[in-house]
């Protein structure tokens, strides 16, 4: 049989796109289905059966303080993260590509250092952190008191737990922002900066305001997205450090699933979770896309 | 090339023959970092005694609560191991969704002369079957570094046995520094439940119809984590941070599980000589007394009857005495026998040379008590929010409206209004 070259040229797209998109559909849209199925039961892991039970996950998750808690907790965990992650790494990456100019070698030393902790297993980073962080032997603390400061409880205080997660999670995110904006910097030709002073842009503040920023703009765009999607899958250092407590003051959406879903065996709640955590990140990252892509203007 | 195809055919023949009059059990576990070479030396004294089970160890889960859930899934596949070892207080998870065989029929009438204690047996009991039998068990105990009560200017001779007592010793020894503190317990459910019982009161009643802990008994017991924070300065410590303080030297008091002894022991080295204290009994009434026992139980999940009676024969080996000598020697955990504790022929040695473990060991001989799982779904989750209030009482909370507030949110969630 004969094909005609539109025919044979269909068949080969399907043929390289088929098995990719096959293994999409049953690894990862089948099981979002499923879960989104069982989000409207009150299955439980390992029951035989189970019964439907409409929104009631859903509510309950929204209406009981330990839900809204795990849901403001993530919130707020990720309007700090966010901000300052994205703000030091690319401070970081423009202090180190000024500094590459001159001093090369500590400029790569230096690249290594900040990376380290995104090489790192952040599970083995939070036991070093929990060392430095105890109330009484770490060094933090010791520290504090021996400059007169007042220690504080920065894991078991309610109040402080979650920003001082947060801090680990900004140190553990700035490394990788930093290398991503180093790839925008090292980008952006050298000229458009000769053409900016020609224009009268002499300054270090106006090159960096008339070219530098303007030029990030995808990269930009890329790691706010990439930092606000890790930012919201926090769990690592939670489970480690803190397992959520004390009574909840550092339970986030994701540790809430796995509770729910993995301790209490709620297999129906746990995918409401999963449910609401999945159209958060989609909102989120399509309102970033809404509003960072109108000042990415070359595009 | 005929003959040969033969000979190993009969050969195969012979194998399979072989290993048709022996008897497979798969034996799951968890918590490798205690178990994992006692499992192993287990298996291999019981497979010396019954050369036909041949038994066949899974990889270990990391935690009770990763085993349960493998379980969980594994018999939804159909590939469930034949017994299990769970956490004691999670067995009723495995029964409430029909997995865990009941074995009554295998003890027998006279579990007492197999050192089955009816104290011990209750700790796998529920409604009028035997679902599980404890293989090792934990008990609160406190943890006492002389070093710092000695300073406090107490005597580990004349040693506080009231929480009074032991609320004022903490104090002094919590002046001492900024660094040293005096005495620290977890705000958690099983903690709870061990003070709880000391006063004589209950988590729930007879029939786990309604909780009882909401009674005088159980607001002077939250009382306590108050009582501690104020008058004795406790931090609020994680469970991690005190375990690493209470080893450095810089806690005097530790409220813990007697599983944590040997590592405990280890950690404090030649810096002070760690020694364990029985609980305070605090009511009058001695036999309201029971402390909630941890630790590991057995169960039976096999379904076929030849796999049963092996599976039986590996349980009863297990928490018989031999068995239990091998776990006490290697866990650090107590023992759930009563023969082996009785008879100084199993355990004299280790108890001549561990002084420690045989405090612990005699609290569990004489208040062992069920560790109360809520029933139903969210049992587990009830638990949570036990801790969570504790947490609010240790930072100034009122223990009676705190703790009634508890229980009615209790009753609401587990459907018992």
């Amino acid at each position: 049989m004969r094909l005609s070259p539109d025919q044979r040229s269909a068949l080969t797209s399907l043929w390289l796109a088929g098995p990719a998109t096959l293994a999409m559909v049953v690894f990862i849209f089948l099981p979002v289905a499923i879960v989104a199925v069982l989000s409207f039961t009150d299955y439980q892991f390992g029951a035989s059966s189970f019964n439907w039970s409409g929104l009631d996950n859903y509510i309950k998750l929204f209406t009981s303080s330990i839900g809204q808690r795990a849901i403001t907790n993530t919130l707020l965990y990720v309007a700090i993260v966010i901000p300052f992650s994205v703000g030091f790494g690319l401070f970081v990456a423009i202090g180190l590509h000024q500094m590459s100019t001159w001093a090369p070698r500590l400029s790569n030393v230096m690249k290594t250092v900040y990376f380290l902790p995104v090489a790192a297993t952040l599970v083995a980073m939070s036991v070093a952190w929990q060392m430095v962080l105890h109330p009484s032997l770490g060094i933090v603390n010791q520290s504090l008191a021996a400059l007169g400061a007042a220690p504080q409880n920065w894991l078991s205080d309610r109040g402080l737990v979650l920003y001082t997660l947060a801090m680990i999670g900004i140190w553990q995110s700035i490394g990788y922002n930093m290398v991503l904006f180093l790839a925008g910097l090292a980008a952006i030709p050298s000229d458009l900066y000769d053409a900016a002073e020609v224009d009268g842009a002499g300054s270090g503040w106006s090159r960096f305001w008339t070219v530098t920023w303007p030029m990030l703009g995808p990269t930009t765009l890329f790691v706010m997205v990439v930092t606000a999607t890790n930012a919201f899958r926090v769990f690592e250092t939670v489970a480690t450090m803190t397992k959520g407590g004390p009574a909840f003051a550092s339970d986030t959406l994701v540790y809430a699933l796995y509770r729910e879903g993995f301790v209490y065996f709620k297999a129906g709640y746990a995918s409401a979770i999963t449910m609401v955590f999945f159209v958060f990140l989609l909102v989120l990252t399509l309102l970033q896309f809404r509003v960072v892509e109108k000042k990415v203007h070359y595009r | 090339m005929k003959r040969i195809l033969l000979a190993s055919a009969f050969a195969l023949a012979g194998i399979s023959a072989l290993h048709a009059q022996e008897t497979g059990i798969r034996v799951h576990y968890a918590i490798p970092t205690i178990w994992a070479d006692t499992q192993q030396k287990l298996a291999d004294a019981f497979m010396a005694k019954h050369p036909d089970v041949k038994v066949m160890i899974d990889g270990p889960a990391e935690g009770y609560e990763d085993g349960v859930q493998r379980l969980l899934r594994e018999s939804v596949a159909g590939t469930a191991p034949d017994v299990a070892y769970v956490g004691l207080n999670l067995w009723r998870v495995l029964e409430d969704r029909g997995l865990a065989q009941p074995v009554d029929g295998f003890i027998g009438d006279d579990p007492l002369s197999q050192g089955y204690t009816p104290a011990l047996l209750s700790l796998g009991r529920y409604g009028d079957k035997q679902y599980a039998l404890a293989t090792s068990a934990s008990t609160l105990v406190m943890y006492v570094n002389p070093v710092l009560v000695e300073k406090a200017g107490g005597s580990m001779d004349a040693f506080p046995d009231t929480f009074d007592g032991i609320i004022e010793l903490a104090a002094k020894i919590d002046a001492l520094g900024d660094t040293t503190d005096g005495v620290w317990i977890s705000p958690h459910d099983w903690r709870y439940q061990s003070l709880l019982g000391s006063f004589g009161g209950r988590q729930m009643n007879e029939d786990e119809s309604d909780i009882t802990f909401d009674s005088p008994e159980g607001i002077e017991a939250a009382g306590l984590y108050q009582r501690f924070a104020k008058e004795a300065g406790m931090k609020s410590y994680s469970e991690n941070d005190a375990r690493q303080a209470f080893p450095a030297g810089t806690l005097g008091i530790m409220f813990e599980s007697s599983s944590l002894q040997t590592r405990f022991t280890e950690g404090a080295g030649d810096k002070f000589e760690l020694t364990v204290k029985p609980l305070p009994v605090a009511t009058q009434d001695k036999a309201k007394v029971y402390f909630p026992t941890g630790g590991s139980a057995i169960v039976m999940l096999a379904k076929d009857e030849a796999k049963q009676k092996a599976a039986w024969e590996y349980m009863a080996f297990v928490t018989g005495p031999e068995g239990q000598k091998i776990i006490v020697e290697n866990t650090g955990y107590a023992p759930a026998n009563a023969k082996v504790v009785e008879d100084s022929s199993y355990l004299g040695a280790f108890y001549e040379k561990n002084p420690n473990a045989r405090v612990a060991h005699s609290q569990i001989a004489n208040y062992a008590g069920p560790w109360y799982a809520f029933p139903g779904a969210e049992g587990v989750a009830a638990t949570d929010l036990v801790a969570a209030s504790l947490v609010e009482v240790t930072e100034g909370a009122d223990p009676e409206a705190t703790i009634k507030d508890l229980a009615e949110t209790l009753r609401g969630m587990l459907g018992m209004k």
